[in-house]
Order: structure tokens, then sequence, then C-alpha cells
């Protein structure tokens, strides 16, 4: 299964409807309509009323769209999030393979309700919490629609604070932690390696694109972000660039080559090379070819003309 | 009550060595670890035993809080001889198990029956120095309502284990004590750990670092220390104190996210200052922690005033 | 128990018959004849073929002599490699402890067949995905044959879906899991700092040792070289120097002294010598007492017949 290319994931309060039209302008490759994070409590029920219409407008500049619901609120965000043009659902602060099968089962009955295919809204699970995170594991094989892991919002929500060298305490760990978990389950790592001052996925476009690059090279796919301003960064982070495809094209033409002489390992500068190294390669050229087929599919569904409204 | 929850300096000592108990009331700990284990040579743990009964109050004098550090090899023998009024924790070395946790548990739950202290005083410190132990990390620290805090993962023991030299600069134990926290956090336990902060000297007496990895773990938001040399109590008091400047700081970052109270917005930003809920959780967390140090101080300074009268000796500036 | 001391493990592909002729003089404690990524596709049939031979000639020097089998052609590349001098396989891509058992259930009937004594050839275990990592404990438990653990970082990198640059190392959470796991388990984590072991290089040997010194002070207890010129260098970086030899027996004897005396610590040139001071002092010493007697029987085999 060739996975989609997410790099982007632009989180849009529903409490800010205005916001929905500017994100959906954005080239982000996920759009994230929230009800849990940014949005008050009072302001909830309003917001739940807003996100059907709001995924018909995200949609429109070729981004895939998802919600962000509350596991303790789930029945009233997900008979609010649950219309076809919906992707899946992040849940926030996750913490146990109940709250995971709660989730499953209610998305099957919306699914069977709403004329929407059985199976194939996903679920990315937020560990955003200690025991989330020590209970990865029999959380994310909790479902068989769990294709995503992150962490969310953690560095907040478990008080992680910067140390002298500018590392988030513990966060380097918890993604190592998280990816290999996930990976273990054939799912994906969400997120970026972010560093003071960075705090809960805000932060300048410089840091943005750093963070997504450091994030890229221990293996998240792509992250989340605040701020419209984050997501070319995050495009840029998680596409692997021009010098990277040419050193694996290199590499894979000094491998080829050896192997016609019959040799299956090559020095190359001080290097030494084999099918290994060639097996990374490979995937870092397939990588860039399915980002700018992301990039050109996008480009298409912005320049066409806009859905008509209700 | 305060006392169990301020610990930011305390001294390990061996128990058979008098002048360092007579005179641990002085040091401005927060808690004194009487040690039966590494510090107290094999022909000497039957008289070291025999000593922890007298050494308790002893140590108590200046309001620190008495630990002790068992044996691994002697657990009846020494609890035995330690559980005894006054007694707040029991340090149990290379824990790697949860039996042996809860063996702990039910021995000390009998003594605290017998010996007239409140049932559940006594917490258990269950000390991870082993790969072992680390593997075995969730299940010793949920084994007992006794074990409060958690953490570590590094140090001499550890190191032997590993079959690895301390002291070389870069960073030999992320694994261990990435999940020693994430269980501690899990719990719900007071958190054990500190920033990473490389050292090459292995001095236990440098109180400029004391001090200031003191400061890099309260920052960090961590709360716990302890040491081995008298010189690193005061840096490590001091360390892990907020400042008045601090206490200031969180009560201008209160004020102005109760601003934001009936409007639409959860956060802002102010000066580059980003003000939401999380900010303002840190906040209260400060002014908690400096009412709970300012108390421990009080408390331990109107402790040491008291050993003085009693002993007929003239307050002195410092330790007013 | 006796320590094992398998500090370089040297890879040759067995198609190339002068590294496999050449490679007792590295002076490797271990050579594995390589039937895996060291051999292209077309030649693996043929290279099963030369196990027989190429044991006898990697054990020259004392070397212990392994295999490193293909996973998805296990039972041929196994029924070609178990010949009296062989010590034991390198098993990769190892996910389960069902793959282990396989690997050995097979080991055990061609020992019978073979007239090797059953249950004595080892297994060196190679993880290369995060599923192996995650599940590394069932993994190592799962046999005695197994002496050694490590990871490989290269196929690692594939199944984590990454490229490895030198800045970043995206292995220190697996790493940190491999030394744990393994050493409470009581097999012997192998590897090298990051990043060598992804993108393995031809280096001075200054900085292979000041690398492999690392990986010792990580918990590593051996380096997979993948080129001769690491051998020497990493033997020295896992080996305890005479210096530290002589400095630890003085440490054993002041610190006797001091309990003779009555006390737990003394000082020796600034530092407080303790019980943990001594305690460290025996594993140094052990150490070196058995590298010396691993390079030993190297240098009779040398000087044999």
């Amino acid at each position: 299964m060739s996975a989609r290319i997410r790099r982007s994931w632009l989180v849009v309060p529903m409490s800010k409807p205005e916001e929905i039209a500017r994100a959906s302008r954005s080239t982000a490759d996920v759009i994230v309509l929230d009800l849990v994070e940014f949005v008050a409590e009072e302001d909830k029920p309003a917001a739940r009323e807003r996100v059907e219409a709001a995924i018909r407008t995200a949609q429109a500049g070729g981004a895939e769209v998802f919600a962000q619901v509350d596991p303790e609120l789930l029945v009233a965000d997900l008979h609010a999030c649950v219309w076809p043009g919906l992707t899946g659902v992040i849940v926030s602060r996750l913490e146990s393979a109940q709250q995971v099968a709660d989730v499953d089962g209610l998305l099957a009955e919306l699914e069977a309700k709403r004329g929407i295919l059985p199976g194939t809204l996903e679920i990315v699970a937020a560990l955003e919490t200690a025991r989330g995170n020590h209970d990865a594991y029999d959380i994310a094989r909790a479902s068989p629609r769990i294709r995503a892991l992150t962490l969310g919002r953690a560095d907040l929500i478990m008080d992680l604070r910067a140390e002298p060298s500018g590392e988030i305490h513990l966060m380097p760990y918890l993604m190592q932690r998280l990816i290999a978990v996930a990976r273990a389950l054939g799912a994906t790592g969400i997120g970026a390696w972010w560093q003071a001052p960075a705090r809960g996925l805000l932060a300048g476009p410089d840091d943005t694109y750093q963070a997504a690059r450091r994030g890229r090279a221990i293996g998240f796919t792509g992250s989340p972000c605040i701020d419209v301003r984050q997501v070319e960064p995050l495009n840029r982070g998680f596409t692997p660039d021009v010098a990277e495809a040419a050193a694996a094209q290199e590499l894979m033409t000094a491998y080829r080559a050896a192997v016609a002489r019959g040799v299956a390992v090559v020095a190359l500068g001080d290097r030494l090379v084999d099918r290994g190294s060639v097996t990374q390669a490979q995937a870092l050229l397939d990588r860039a070819a399915a980002c700018a087929a992301r990039d050109r599919e996008k480009a298409e569904i912005a320049a066409r003309p806009p859905l008509a409204r209700p | 009550m305060a006392a169990h929850q301020v610990r930011r300096s305390g001294l390990t000592m061996p128990v058979v060595t008098r002048r360092f108990v007579e005179h641990a009331w002085r040091r401005g700990c927060d808690f004194i670890n009487l040690d039966l284990e590494d510090s107290v040579p094999q022909h000497l743990k039957a008289n070291a035993r025999s000593l922890i009964k007298a050494a308790i109050p002893i140590v108590r004098k200046g309001g620190a809080e008495a630990f002790t550090r068992i044996n691994h090899d002697y657990v009846h023998a020494d609890l035995e001889a330690i559980v005894w009024p006054g007694l707040s924790k029991v340090n149990y070395p290379k824990a790697e198990s949860a039996d042996e946790i809860r063996l702990l548990d039910a021995v000390i739950t009998r003594l605290e029956r017998e010996r007239g202290i409140r049932p559940g005083t006594i917490e258990i410190g269950a000390n991870i120095e082993t790969a072992s132990g680390v593997a075995a990390a969730y299940d010793i620290a949920s084994a007992s309502p006794r074990v409060r805090e958690f953490g570590g993962g590094s140090g001499y023991d550890m190191s032997r284990d590993l079959g690895v030299e301390m002291f070389v600069g870069f960073e030999q134990f992320a694994y261990g004590k990435g999940e020693l926290e994430l269980v501690a956090r899990a719990l719900g336990l007071q958190v054990r750990a500190a920033p990473f902060v490389a050292n090459t000297t292995g001095s236990v007496s440098d109180a400029d670092r004391a001090f200031r990895e003191a400061q890099a773990a309260r920052t960090c938001g961590f709360r716990l220390g302890g040491g081995l040399n008298p010189a690193v109590v005061e840096p490590q008091n001091r360390g892990f104190t907020p400042t008045a400047g601090d206490v200031e700081d969180a009560q201008w970052v209160l004020e102005r996210y109760r601003e934001l109270t009936g409007t639409p917005d959860t956060w802002k930003v102010i000066d580059g200052r980003v003000i939401d809920r999380y900010e303002a959780a840190r906040a209260r967390d400060t002014l908690e922690w400096a009412a709970l140090c300012a108390e421990r101080d009080r408390e331990k300074a109107e402790a040491v005033l008291r050993t003085r009268a009693a002993m007929a000796e003239p307050a002195s500036p410092a330790s007013a | 128990m006796a320590i094992l001391v398998r500090r370089s493990n040297l890879f040759v592909p067995i198609t190339d018959s002068e590294r496999v002729k050449r490679a007792w003089q590295s002076d490797a404690d271990a050579v594995t004849l390589d039937l895996e990524d060291g051999v292209v596709e077309p030649r693996k049939a043929e290279a099963r073929g030369l196990v027989r031979e190429g044991i006898a000639m990697a054990a020259r020097g004392g070397a212990e002599v392994f295999v490193r089998v293909n996973a998805p052609l296990l039972h041929a590349d196994l029924d070609a490699s178990v010949w009296p001098g062989l010590r034991g396989i390198v098993l990769p891509r190892v996910e389960s402890a069902a793959d282990v058992t396989e690997a050995t259930n097979q080991m055990t009937a061609l020992e019978r067949l073979r007239g090797l004594g059953v249950g004595t050839l080892e297994l060196i275990v190679l993880l290369e995905s995060a599923r192996a990592v995650w599940d590394i404990r069932s993994i190592v438990t799962a046999s005695p044959r197994i002496t050694q653990v490590g990871l490989d970082e290269s196929d690692l990198a594939g199944d984590l879906g990454i490229t490895p640059v030198p800045e970043h190392d995206p292995y220190v959470y697996a790493r940190g899991r491999l030394v744990v796991e393994a050493t409470s388990a009581r097999v012997q984590p192998i590897g090298i700092t990051y990043p060598l072991g992804v993108h393995p290089r031809r280096l001075p040997p200054a900085d292979i040792h000041r690398v492999a010194t690392d990986a010792r002070n990580l918990g590593m207890k051996g380096v997979v070289c993948p080129d001769p010129s690491w051998v020497a260098p990493v033997n020295d970086a896992f080996t305890p120097s005479a210096d530290l030899v002589a400095h630890n027996k003085r440490v054993r004897e002041v610190f006797a002294g001091a309990l003779a005396a009555g006390t737990a610590a003394v000082p020796l040139n600034g530092r407080m010598i303790d019980v943990p001071v001594d305690e460290w002092a025996k594993v140094v010493l052990a150490m070196a007492e058995a590298c010396e007697a691993r390079d030993a029987q190297k240098r009779a085999a040398r000087a044999g017949p």
C-alpha cells in the first residue's frame, strides 16, 4: 500500500470559521478541523455545526481533511465530523486501547449511516500524555484504522521544558520511541523535531523548516502546525531535496555497476555501499517522485473553479 | 505535609562514621540518607545496623527527613534494624523485580504495625541500577503505593552492569533514563531526572556545577536533589528554589491569563511570549513550589533554633 | 562464568576468494563468511559451494568462524554451512522467537547429522526492523545458542523509511534498547557508534579506535567489521591497556588495605576508592585476563603446524 504524502497538517480551530478559507488557499497536504485544542468549551456546539461545510471548503485547495476530536466527547464530536469528504480523525490525548475501540465502533456506525465506504476512515492516534506514550503499542494496535501516531502537543501537556542544549526534555526519546512503535505496526510517525523556543508546534518559518528536516531524518513523514506560514516550510522540509536525490542516484549507479561485475559491496570514496544503502536510495527517489505528484495534484485541484456553495 | 515534598538536597553517609552522623543536622539538608550499603564495609554492616535507631533522631535535629539505604542482599536484617519512628524512607538498591518491592512492602507494613508507626508512612525508594531493572521498570514502580518517586538510570552500578566507564563526556544512558522517566510520569510519581550535563571529572564536591545542575533541573520542572559531599548542599537548596523574580514572573503570567476569560481566545502573545493554559499551569506550579520551599525552610530554621536552644548554643546569624 | 571475548567480527563475502584467504591475517577474533549482503543474487548458489573450504581457511589464525545466511534461503544456506570447524551462524532479519526456532531446529538436526556436538553452534542475531527492536526481549531469550545481538542499521533505515544523515542519529532509542535488553538477557550487544554502522567507511585507525571506544562506553561488547582495516583498532579499543590494568591492580591493593584497616573508602591520586570503584576494577581486570587468554589462543594458532 503506497502511503499518501502528508507533509503538512494545518490545524484550524472550528471556532474561527474565517480561517478555513485561508487554509484552503494554502498548499497544506492536510487540513485538520479542530474541535478540541483551540476551541473553548462554550464554543464547541457552534464549532461542531460548522464542520460539514468546512470539509468541502477545506478540500477545495486539494488538501485531505481530518478532524481533531476529544475522546471524552466522542459521540458529539464524531457525529459532527463524519461526512463524505473526511479522510479521518485525529484523536487527542489517547490513553487506552478501550478508547480506540470506542472510536473505531462509532466510526463504523457513522460510515454505514452516511454513505462512506466501510473501514476507510482513518485514525491518527495523538499520544500526548505519559500514559498514552507508555501504552503506545497497545493503543496503536487496537484498530487497523490507526495509520499514524503523533505526539501532538505532548511537550505542553506533559510539561516538558527546554534544556540548556535547546532540546525539549525527553522529547528526542519520546519521538524515536513513537516512530519505532509506529513502524513496528506498519504505521507512520507524524511530527517534527522541534527545539526551543518552539512550543506546541508553533514556530517561525525557518525553525519550522529545520524541525521538519531533523524530523524527516529520524522517520517522521509530516507534521501538524498551527500557523499557515508554517505550511510551505513543512512541505519543503519533508520533501527530499535536489542534492539528496542526486546523491541517491549516484549511489544507485555505482551499485548497479558493481553488481554487473558480480560484486555486492562497492567503495564510493571511503564509503562502503551495499544492498541496504541502495534500498534507502531507491526509497528516497520514490518519495521525491510521490511528493512531486502530490504537488501537481494539489495545483490541478486548486486551479479548478470554486465549488458551488449551498 | 510539606516535608515529604521538598527534597532539594540530601547527603548519603555511612552510619558507622560517627562524626558525619553527629554533624549532619548542621548541613542544611532537606534529608539525610543513612547508609548501610556501599559506604559501609562488609565487616562493619552488623554494627551499622545497631546504630541506625539512635542515629535517626540525631540527623533530624536540623529538620531534615531521615532515610536509610539498605543492602540488596540483607533485606530482613536491615529492615528490622531501621524501621523506627522518625524514618521517612527506605532506599533499596539494584531493584530488579516487582516481587522484591512487594516483599519490602510486606515487611515494612508488619514493622510499622509492631512499632506504632502510622501505616503507610515509610516510603520505598526503588533504585534502578542494572539493565534488568530497566527492563522491569514498570512492574517495579507500580508494585507498591510506598513508591512515590522514580527515575535515575545512570551512576556507578549501572555503569558496571553495562560494562562502561563513567564520565566520558556524552550521554551513555539515554534509553534507561528515558524509560524510567516515562514510567514515573505514566504512574503519576515524582520524577527523579535532570537535563544531561556532560561531566568528565566525576567530582562530588564541585559547588558551582552542583548549582548549575540544580538550576537546570528546576527550570525543566524537576525538584529532587542529593549527593555525597556537604559542599553541594547549599548550591542544591539554592538551585532548586524559585527566586523572587521567578515568583513575580509567575504572578504576571497568571494575571495575563485571567484577562483571557470572557474572550473567544484560548491564547495570546505578549511581547513574543505565549500566554495560554499551559503557561498558566506552569506559573501555578512555580508559585506552589515556592510556597512549599519557603515552608520547608521555615521548618528547618525552627528545628535548628530549637536544637541550639536545647544545647544552650548561641543562635548564629547564618541559621536565623 | 567465562567472559566471551569476540571484540572484532570481520565479514568477508564468501565469493571473494582473496579476501577469504587473507581474512586470518587481520587478527580478528571472529570471521563471518557472508552469503547474504556480500554476495549478489545470481551467485548465491555458487556461494554455498564455497563455504566448507572457506571455514578452514578463515580459521587459520585462531578466529572463530561464522556464516551469515540469507533469511529467505535459510534451509539451503544452513545445509551448506554446518560443518566441523564452524562456530556458529549469523542470522539476519530476525523478527520473532519463531524465526530463531526455525533456524535452531535445523541447526540441531545438522549438528547430529554431521558429528558436531548438539547445541554447540552459536547464534549471532541481527535485527533489522522496528518490529524486531520492539520484540527484542522474546527474540534474545528464544534460544541459549544466542550469544550476541546487533542492529543491521542499513536495513533498519529502510524499515523506518529514512535516509540517515550523519548529523542526526535516528537509532538512539533502538540502540539503547538493544544494549539494555541484551545485557539483561546476558547476551552481548554488538555495534559501532553512529554513523559508522549505517555508513561504514574506511577511516584512519585512530578514528576507528575512537568510535570503537565510544561504542564500548555505550555497552557494546564487539563490533562487526566490514573492512580488515577496522580490526586492529577495534581489538585495541575493547582490550584494557597495560596502564589501565596496572592502575586497577593498584586500586584493588589499596582498597584491600583500607578494608584491613577498618574503613571502606580511601584516597588514591585525588579520587576516592570505595566499594563501587573496587568493583569496577574487578571488571576491568577480569576483562583484561580474558582478552589476554584469547590473544594467546590466536598466537598459538598462528605458530601451529
